[in-house]
């Protein structure tokens, strides 16, 4: 399995190709090769964690302990007096994105036999969903910085389709807002990029360039560099996000250099870059006050897009929060530490506020998605052990947990076409089953122990408050503050849940009856999967905790050591 | 230096097969009971009588020793969690009295709820609780005990709500499950304080660590090692007293303390069989039991804290059970004021007292809430079509004696111990509480006399509730008769069948004083010996003063004085119920047809201090109004201005259309007439004509002349 990274692109990208190539009259085969290339991509990736060596997994500085590398190079341009920049395939796994890997191959799964009855331009629909699945996995491996803003991007293209053809009444405005603005965080993402490539270079290539003897190490490559005894033109910029997080790899005097203070409207580069980074990164998660575009994106979306936005899209945001702008700005991310812990539980109370508000039951998710992704940044900024191995818990287990909502809405918009909470009362005594599984996903959502997302909340809220006496980010009221979000997740859940599922049983269109019937078999293949994993993860957070243990301690001392 | 890690080394594994069959019995038989259907009553109620004979077993096993069981849970970078299981006298005597009450109310419901099309969700919910409970009881573990915490307020919300389809249950259960976690707020952030400072949930850890931190210039620090790495933490002194109060609100929320203790009446709206379980003698007393075994950790102020909300707690509660027309309401409150008794005692710092009346409160209670239950019960069979009566209020009784006379024996008895009559459990356990609260005012004096005198009064307003119950359920002639008209009906009302009365003739009988082997002496008996009070670990600086280094005697020159004096507001509380209750009395006869009472004294006790109301208005609706108040912020102001702002875009790019046509586009034609122009004249110059051009020439020339010229 020497290119197992690869193949993860490969095989949905193939997968994509075939569906293309078979002709309209094998209709049918559409789905079924969907379903095999992402069962195929699940095996992969279950694979890779088999056999991913959790006692060296460090990376995140180094890349001698990332797992499954794969690198060559791309192309190369010479810029003369700007040096020469050196753009790779370079793709591994840590203990970060393996579990990121894990938890997409998993929901895209789920997510094709989510998509089962889809019967409008089949063929169309499931080329682009191979295709998205081919660019989440992409970005997740990716880290050549170029290569990961390549298929960043590119995830917008099958997205912008899968909304604005197969959703809801106004599909259009949906996918357009929703492709706009996560364009836009992209550009700011694509200016510092382009910053960071011109401050940084490549050790090994250049020290081949500049033709010193291939015996010397970095760190003397390094120290060459900062005495000026390269010359400039010798210098191999790269895109190389490892790279990226060694503040010695920075060419002396360039922009993002540590020792340049030159100013930008008053403040220093690195911190501009920090928040640019931040900003593209807190749309995509998304972070309030950016995060309109997710309840209409997720209003229109058919169901099996939901599930892919709010499980792995969302989970983008944050992924590259914690691999570019924390990683590679501890400083600056320190220094803004208050800022972000209060987006944070901004976004948890106002979130959970506005889902209380909710009349429409995938809204009330998608703002519930917005508080529980709060806790994710609120762990981030704690800047602590506690806090980042909660963040990353909180990530992977609201990718289950809010997939399990959406496609348990999902089926009700199925049966009926209407989601509204008014018009339901008393489903529990025609639905029980049903019924029982969204208990069981509200419970889980609103941070009951023996599920996932407890684990996870619990962690980042000790991470936040022992912040203060650890690093010092952020103060210890912030870690009570946004334990209210806990209180209130608990009331918008049990309210609709009372209001929909308890009481006599009413509807508000009689001619919905008929088609009010509990559970499919394809539906069981979906929830229990999916409610297992959720209790496993809940029980047993050793499963995850020991992918990213290494990880998370190799990050929280580079924070530490470079805030 | 302590070394945490070393604390947290699994130990005594091989004994973790005794818990874990106490612990996963109860959850087969939540597993098995929901798919068994009809025999699901058979199968929980002989899981849980394997469980209690386990339980039993183990009080033998381990009775003499305290045993602590570790293991390793997971791990985080750096950071180690165990789970962790404490096996001593505590815990033993705790498992025992929640599978013998389970018990009790597995068979009470094989009958209660027989007729229930739902039985095995019912039995199902059961175990999940009995699990849940017996998890808190046995962890030791802050973490692992929040764990349980949760899930007994998860079967709390089932079970409250099990009858669905009934709004008010619904309302009831979610209210329980909200204020909860209110409290677990408190509870959590204890949690997080606790771990910030020691790096541990585990218990051991600590309380070992906190016998070594100190103290130091207002500033609480520690120092440890972890890992062989040093650890030094110094935060400010009153995060420590902050630690105790948050995981007291974690009680407060649980055990129904003021200010959360609302949810408890409304929880009413569960089975009956399931408020004796849940809402009486086990759940809610969990938060008393959260108590003691955080007991060493709380510091003065915390404890302070602590007896004056349990005070106050006792004090209102008693007063709103004064005037309820619904039996099960009247036993709500009263236990909400019982558990403020245990909750004032942990405060005071009686730890043994608080714990003696957990107990006896719980057999006593569970056994007024199971003959409670027979008579819902047997009433609810004389409804038909055409009768229809509320079968819980107590407008519909009274005369009961005659039809159940077993059910009279045995509500008598628990009702004479709830008041604390000399000869059942509840004398002793109040009567130690009352003389450490005694005790306690003497030693602080001042203002902390107010609790005192909260407790005394409690104690008339409970004789009083309690015996106006008995003379208006069981004495007298029935009221069904003169409220229906119908002579007939009265002679329907049976005894209730030997399945109900069993276990309530077995908790009425545990009421009695030597049925427990507990003779007269509320000082010294088996069970007082059993749970000596432990000595704070706190720094000492703020360590409260222990009721354990009071001489003896000031014990023994004030219990005659507190006896009397207890006995005698009993007694003054039962004659003021008999004159205004006894058959006949003018109260008694005005009854049926009262309402709610008049005068604003009568309406603070019916409307439990209105407390609920106040809610309603400053927290319910006030939420609802600011969430949809952030709604419309999001519609109208964020996203309004992401949709404006995109708008403007489109308006700039057509301006930006409108100058490409006119000024840029313009800029170009212009330019292209301009140089069409240009070439025009130029062309009209270029006329072919020898005389014109010569003449152009000769000019140019003179142009250039002048221009080199000058």
């Amino acid at each position: 399995m020497e290119h197992l990274l690869s193949l993860l692109v490969i095989v949905p990208l193939v997968g994509a190709l075939v569906v293309l190539l078979t002709p309209n009259t094998y209709a049918y085969l559409y789905k079924n090769i969907a379903l095999f290339s992402t069962l195929l991509l699940l095996a992969l990736s279950l694979y890779a964690v088999y056999h991913f060596n959790t006692a060296d997994a460090g990376a995140f500085i180094e890349t001698s302990s990332l797992q499954y590398v794969e690198k060559m190079e791309w192309f190369r341009l010479n810029l003369g007096g700007l040096g020469v920049i050196a753009i790779d395939y370079f793709v591994g796994v840590d203990g970060l994105n393996i579990t990121m890997v894990l938890l997409s191959a998993i929901v895209l799964c789920i997510g094709v036999l989510a998509s089962w009855n889809t019967v409008e331009k089949v063929k169309a629909y499931f080329g682009l969903y191979l295709l998205l699945s081919a660019s989440v996995m992409g970005c997740f491996i990716a880290l050549d910085f170029f290569l990961f803003y390549l298929f960043f991007e590119f995830m917008l293209l099958p997205m912008y389709f899968l909304i604005g053809i197969w959703g809801g009444p106004r599909k259009e405005y949906a996918a357009i807002k929703f492709f706009l603005y996560t364009l836009v965080g992209s550009l700011f993402i694509l200016i510092v990029m382009i910053g960071l490539n011109q401050s940084v270079y490549d050790p090994i290539k250049t020290a081949e360039l500049a033709g010193l003897s291939t015996e010397i190490s970095i760190a003397e490559v390094q120290e060459q560099v900062a005495l000026g005894e390269i010359a400039k033109e010798q210098l191999v910029k790269t895109f190389h996000m490892i790279f990226m997080v060694d503040p010695n790899n920075y060419v002396p005097g360039s922009l993002l250099d540590r020792a340049n203070v030159s100013l930008w409207m008053g403040h220093p580069l690195r911190s501009v870059a920090f928040l640019a980074l931040f900003i593209g990164f807190a749309i995509k998660l998304p972070a309030v006050p950016f995060h309109t575009w997710l309840p209409d994106a997720h209003v229109e979306a058919p169901t099996a897009i939901s599930v892919v936005l709010a499980g792995i899209l969302l989970k983008i945001g944050g992924y590259g929060l914690i691999r570019t702008a924390y990683a590679i700005f501890p400083d600056a991310a320190f220094h803004h530490g208050w800022l972000i812990g209060f987006l944070g539980i901004l976004a948890i109370l106002y979130g959970a506020m506005n889902a209380l508000a909710q009349k429409d039951l995938k809204r009330l998710i998608a703002y519930s998605s917005v508080s529980h992704m709060g806790f994710v940044l609120l762990g981030l900024a704690s800047m602590t052990t506690e806090g980042v191995s909660g963040a990353i818990y909180q990530m992977f287990s609201h990718g289950l947990i809010a997939s399990l909502l959406f496609l348990l809405a999902g089926v009700l918009y199925d049966r009926t076409g209407n989601r509204y909470i008014e018009n339901y009362s008393g489903l529990a005594g025609i639905m029980p089953v049903f019924s029982i599984f969204v208990g069981v996903a509200f419970f889980a959502s609103l941070g009951l122990p023996g599920f996932s997302g407890f684990i996870a909340e619990l962690f980042v809220l000790i991470g936040a408050f022992s912040s203060a006496s650890e690093i010092g980010a952020i103060p210890s009221w912030m870690a009570i503050v946004g334990a209210l979000g806990l209180v209130l997740a608990a009331a918008y859940y049990l309210w609709t849940f009372q209001r929909m599922f308890m009481g006599a049983f009413w509807v508000k269109e009689k001619k919905w009856l008929p088609s009010l019937k509990d559970l499919t078999i394809r539906e069981y293949l979906m929830f229990v999967p999916l409610i297992v994993l959720i209790v496993v993860f809940g029980i047993f957070p050793n499963l995850l905790f020991q992918l990213i243990n290494h990880s998370v301690d190799v990050f929280v001392n580079h924070l530490t050591l470079w805030k | 230096m302590i070394d945490v890690l070393d604390i947290l080394e699994p130990k005594n594994t091989h004994l973790l097969l005794w818990v874990l069959s106490l612990l996963g019995i109860p959850l087969i038989s939540f597993l098995l009971s929901f798919f068994a259907g009809n025999q699901a009553p058979g199968i929980a109620t002989l899981l849980i009588f394997i469980n209690l004979l386990i339980a039993t077993t183990m009080c033998f096993e381990f009775w003499s020793s305290e045993t602590i069981i570790k293991g390793e849970w997971f791990a985080t970078a750096g950071r180690q969690f165990t789970y962790a299981f404490y096996i001593d006298k505590l815990t033993l005597m705790m498992s025992m009295v929640v599978n013998f009450i389970g018990l009790m109310v597995h068979l009470f419901s094989v009958e209660y709820m027989r007729k229930d099309p739902c039985i095995s969700r019912y039995f199902a919910y059961l175990g999940l609780f009995l699990f849940s409970m017996l998890l808190i009881v046995l962890s030791h573990d802050l973490l692992f005990l929040f764990v349980g915490w949760e899930l007994v307020g998860l079967t709390s919300y089932l079970l409250i709500g099990f009858w669905w389809k009934k709004r008010k249950a619904t309302t009831a259960a979610n209210k329980a499950f909200i204020m909860n976690r209110v409290g677990d707020l408190g509870f959590l952030t204890g949690l997080m304080i606790l771990f910030a400072q020691f790096q541990s949930f585990d218990l051991e850890v600590i309380k070992s660590l906190m016998i070594f931190s100190e103290i130091e210039q207002g500033q609480w620090v520690t120092s440890y090692l972890y890992a062989g790495v040093e650890i030094f933490k110094s935060v400010d002194g009153r995060w420590l007293s902050a630690a105790g109060i948050a995981l007291f609100c974690g009680a407060v929320g649980k055990s129904a303390q003021f200010p959360l203790q609302v949810w408890l009446p409304d929880a009413m709206e569960g089975p009956t069989p399931v408020s004796a379980l849940i809402h009486a003698a086990t759940m809610v007393a969990a938060g008393v039991y959260m108590l003691a075994r955080i007991f060493v950790l709380l510091d003065a102020q915390a404890l302070e804290v602590v007896a004056i909300v349990g005070a106050v707690t006792a004090f209102m509660a008693a007063i709103a059970a004064l005037s309820q027309f619904d039996i099960k309401k009247v036993l709500a409150y009263s236990t909400i004021s019982q558990l403020g008794y245990m909750v004032m005692a942990m405060g005071v710092g009686a730890y043994t007292a608080s714990l003696f009346h957990l107990f006896t409160h719980a057999f006593f209670k569970a056994g007024l809430f199971l003959t409670a239950g027979i008579i819902i019960h047997q009433l609810h069979h004389v409804e038909s079509n055409k009768v229809s009566f509320d079968p819980q209020d107590m407008r519909v009784m009274g005369g009961l004696r005659k039809h159940m006379p077993y059910t009279f024996a045995a509500f008598l008895f628990c009702a004479m111990a709830l008041v604390g009559l000399p000869g059942f459990t509840g004398f002793l356990s109040k009567d130690a509480i009352l003389l450490n609260v005694a005790v306690w005012a003497d030693l602080k004096g001042g203002g902390f006399y107010i609790p005192e005198v909260l407790a005394f009064m409690t104690v008339v307003f409970t004789s009083f509730y309690t015996f106006r119950m008995v003379f208006l359920v069981f004495f007298g002639e029935n009221r069904l008769t003169r409220i229906l008209g119908d002579g007939q009906i009265t002679s329907q009302i049976k005894e209730g069948t030997r399945m109900l009365l069993i276990p309530a003739c077995l908790l009425a009988i545990l009421s009695i004083s030597w049925a427990l082997g507990l003779g007269f002496d509320a000082q010294d008996n088996w069970l007082v010996r059993a749970l000596p009070t432990p000595i704070y670990l706190v720094p000492i600086s703020y360590a409260a003063q222990s009721l354990v280094d009071v001489p003896d005697d000031v014990f023994k020159y004030l219990h005659p004085l507190v006896v009397s004096i207890s006995v005698a507001l009993a007694l003054v509380g039962i004659i003021i119920a008999y004159f205004a209750f006894k058959p006949g009395a003018k109260m008694e006869r005005r009854f049926t047809e009262r309402r709610e009472p008049v005068g604003a004294l009568g309406q603070i006790s019916f409307y439990h201090w209105y407390q609920d109301a106040l809610y309603q208005k400053l927290f319910v609706q006030l939420i609802i109004w600011k969430s949809k108040g952030f709604d419309w912020i999001d519609r109208h102001m964020i996203d309004a201005f992401v949709v404006r702002f995109g708008q403007l875009q489109v308006i700039i790019a057509h301006i930006i259309k409108w100058l490409d046509r006119q000024v840029v586009d313009g800029l170009v034609h212009g330019l292209t007439l301009l140089v069409g122009s240009v070439g025009k004249i130029g062309r009209s110059m270029q006329t072919g004509n020898i005389q014109s051009q010569v003449m152009l020439s000769f000019l140019f020339l003179i142009l250039l002349i002048l221009i080199f010229a000058f």
